[in-house]
């Protein structure tokens, strides 16, 4: 047998699309489900339809959500006045496991890159803009910590200053709970150079 | 350090071979073709990571083998240490002690070569881009975060330059956007002109020290830093930001229509002068070689300076092209301190040679048809 039958040869061929998953693994993933009762691999597919399909996006902060506004947005309990702004859904996971922040969020979906050809327009910066109408007293930028995150935090913040707001952006540095002296030199370089005064 | 010493298997027309180096100097004598340039890529590929005749790897492997290695012992002053170096398709893997590394870059700094080889003329003949390499290779050899910094800079330069030639359809252009890259470019071009500046203002005093050695005191050799912001050493790196800052808001028209970043320390490079007069333009073929030289000569005493130790020098193939005075001069500064591997064809002076010489600080090796033997020690 050359070739695998049409319709396994049809699921090969879509599973090796996704991200992270070759030729092999899609032929892995498939000769797996195939082996699986009628029962389970509906419950698989069901799964992938419902994800896609009872999921928008958040008219207010663009995070994946059920319901729209999300539950960040509908909420009242969480601080109106802080908003935090990260480039995808999985940061927002990512800060809330922390439970230090009980803002509001702002979900760009990418950063500024022109040799991805993203710019300003192609990320949802304007509609931050908007929500900043509204009484606002920060603005925190956690995006990535790469020369693309960090022109777009630039980008923000520029866009920001004559409404005369406070905007900062996250530290990056040291690891917490690790030996100084394991710490490679990029990192520690840039530790350095976000150094404060200690108070006490 | 001393590299004592070396397994290749596979490793281009080299079959396989172990080799025991002395802690001085190694002659490898062979004709043309036969594998000598190939065992000093070798060496100097631990040092880097990047062989200097090839950036594709399959090209290191023998024909019809699918594999490749080097390891190498190495003796250093308080310790010594072993690295493998594996290639294999299309993936190669670095161990040090028998441990894997994560990242490449890692192994940069164990090994400290300098090799000189007859391409090194184009440091002085060729453009502005081969003096720039010298110096930052040089610097990244003893300052890895140099390296990283240099990638950064490259980086965020590509995508300036992106965005201008994607302004430059637009009507509407969006300033503030290209402000921003502006920034980081020079956040990160200030620290290397910076770093450049300190290294080069050591490198300035050994290599004059290295000219007036090599020419008996009859040629004083001076280099400048060439910089298009016209930066000097009494700068802080925050001066130099502003400056390069200032200089890109002044060009910027004149970037938007030519559609590339027309300053900064990518276009920057290194004034080489002898008594006054531009070596590159004026220089003989025998200066600027001994120029060269002296440029080589001067890294080693950096390296020294910064690393604590003296790296492996790597001769290819230029030893039979300096006369004889110049020959003692660089045996001298060699004297029994530093570990030199020499490539050349010709047998007769070196014998000569060693027969002076106290021969229980060199090793000669016969290069035929990729196998090295020990000829005599």
């Amino acid at each position: 047998m050359k070739y695998y039958p049409g319709p396994v040869g049809k699921l090969i061929g879509e599973l090796s699309k996704l991200p992270g998953i070759g030729q092999k693994t899609a032929r892995r993933l498939s000769f797996y489900i195939l082996r699986r009762s009628r029962a389970e691999v509906k419950v698989l597919a069901e799964a992938i339809i419902g994800a896609r399909e009872n999921t928008k996006y958040c008219s207010i902060c663009n995070n994946l959500t059920e319901k729209d506004p999300c539950e960040y947005c509908r909420s009242e309990e969480r601080d109106q006045k802080t908003i935090c702004v990260v480039e995808s859904p999985k940061d927002v996971i990512a800060m809330e496991k922390t439970g230090e922040f009980n803002g509001l969020y702002h979900v760009l979906h990418g950063a500024i890159s022109p040799m991805d050809g993203i710019g300003p327009d192609d990320i949802k910066i304007k509609g931050l803009l908007k929500r900043l109408e509204d009484d606002v007293k920060e603005v925190i930028v956690a995006t990535d910590p790469n020369a693309e995150g960090d022109a777009t935090a630039m980008y923000i913040a520029k866009l920001l200053k004559p409404l005369d707001m406070k905007v900062t952006r996250i530290a990056h540095g040291l690891p917490v709970g690790g030996d100084l002296e394991f710490a490679d030199e990029i990192t520690l370089s840039k530790a350095l150079e976000g150094r404060r005064i200690i108070k006490y | 350090m001393y590299i004592e010493k070396i397994v290749l298997k596979n490793y281009r027309n080299i079959d396989n071979t172990y080799l025991n180096l002395n802690s001085n100097l190694n002659f490898f004598i062979g004709n043309n073709g036969q594998g000598k340039t190939n065992l000093l890529e070798a060496v100097y590929l631990m040092a880097t990571t990047e062989s200097h005749r090839t950036n594709k790897d399959s090209e290191l492997i023998q024909w019809n083998k699918d594999r490749a290695l080097v390891q190498l012992k190495i003796i250093k002053t308080n310790f010594d240490l072993k690295i493998s170096y594996r290639i294999e398709n299309r993936n190669k893997l670095i161990k040090i002690n028998n441990n894997p590394l994560e990242k490449m870059s890692d192994l940069i700094g164990n090994l400290n070569v300098i090799l000189f080889s007859p391409e090194d003329l184009k440091i002085i003949k060729g453009g502005p881009s081969n003096r720039r390499k010298f110096l930052d290779l040089e610097i990244s050899q003893v300052n890895s975060y140099y390296y990283h910094l240099m990638k950064e800079y490259e980086h965020i330069l590509k995508q300036k330059n992106k965005l201008l030639k994607k302004m430059y359809y637009k009507e509407k252009k969006d300033l503030d956007l290209l402000e921003v890259w502006n920034d980081k470019l020079a956040d990160k071009g200030a620290s290397i002109i910076f770093k450049r500046l300190k290294v080069l203002k050591k490198l300035k005093i050994l290599a004059r020290l290295a000219q007036r050695k090599l020419t008996s005191g009859n040629e004083n050799l001076n280099i400048e830093y060439d910089c298009n912001l016209k930066i000097e050493e009494k700068h802080k790196k925050e001066e130099i930001k502003n400056i390069f800052l200032r200089k890109l808001k002044e060009k910027q028209k004149e970037e938007l229509e030519r559609g590339y970043t027309l300053s900064g320390p990518h276009r920057d490079d290194l004034k080489l002068k002898i008594n006054g007069m531009n070596v590159r333009k004026f220089g003989s073929q025998g200066q600027q070689r001994t120029v060269a030289l002296g440029l080589k000569l001067a890294e080693l005493e950096l390296m020294k300076s910064e690393s604590g130790e003296y790296p492996v020098l790597l001769l290819d193939d230029v030893f039979s092209e300096l006369d004889k005075k110049r020959r003692n001069t660089l045996l001298s500064i060699i004297d029994d301190k530093i570990q030199t591997l020499i490539t050349t064809t010709d047998t007769e002076d070196i014998t000569k040679l060693l027969k002076k010489k106290n021969s229980s600080n060199s090793c000669l090796f016969k290069v035929k048809d990729g196998i090295i033997t020990k000829a005599c020690c």
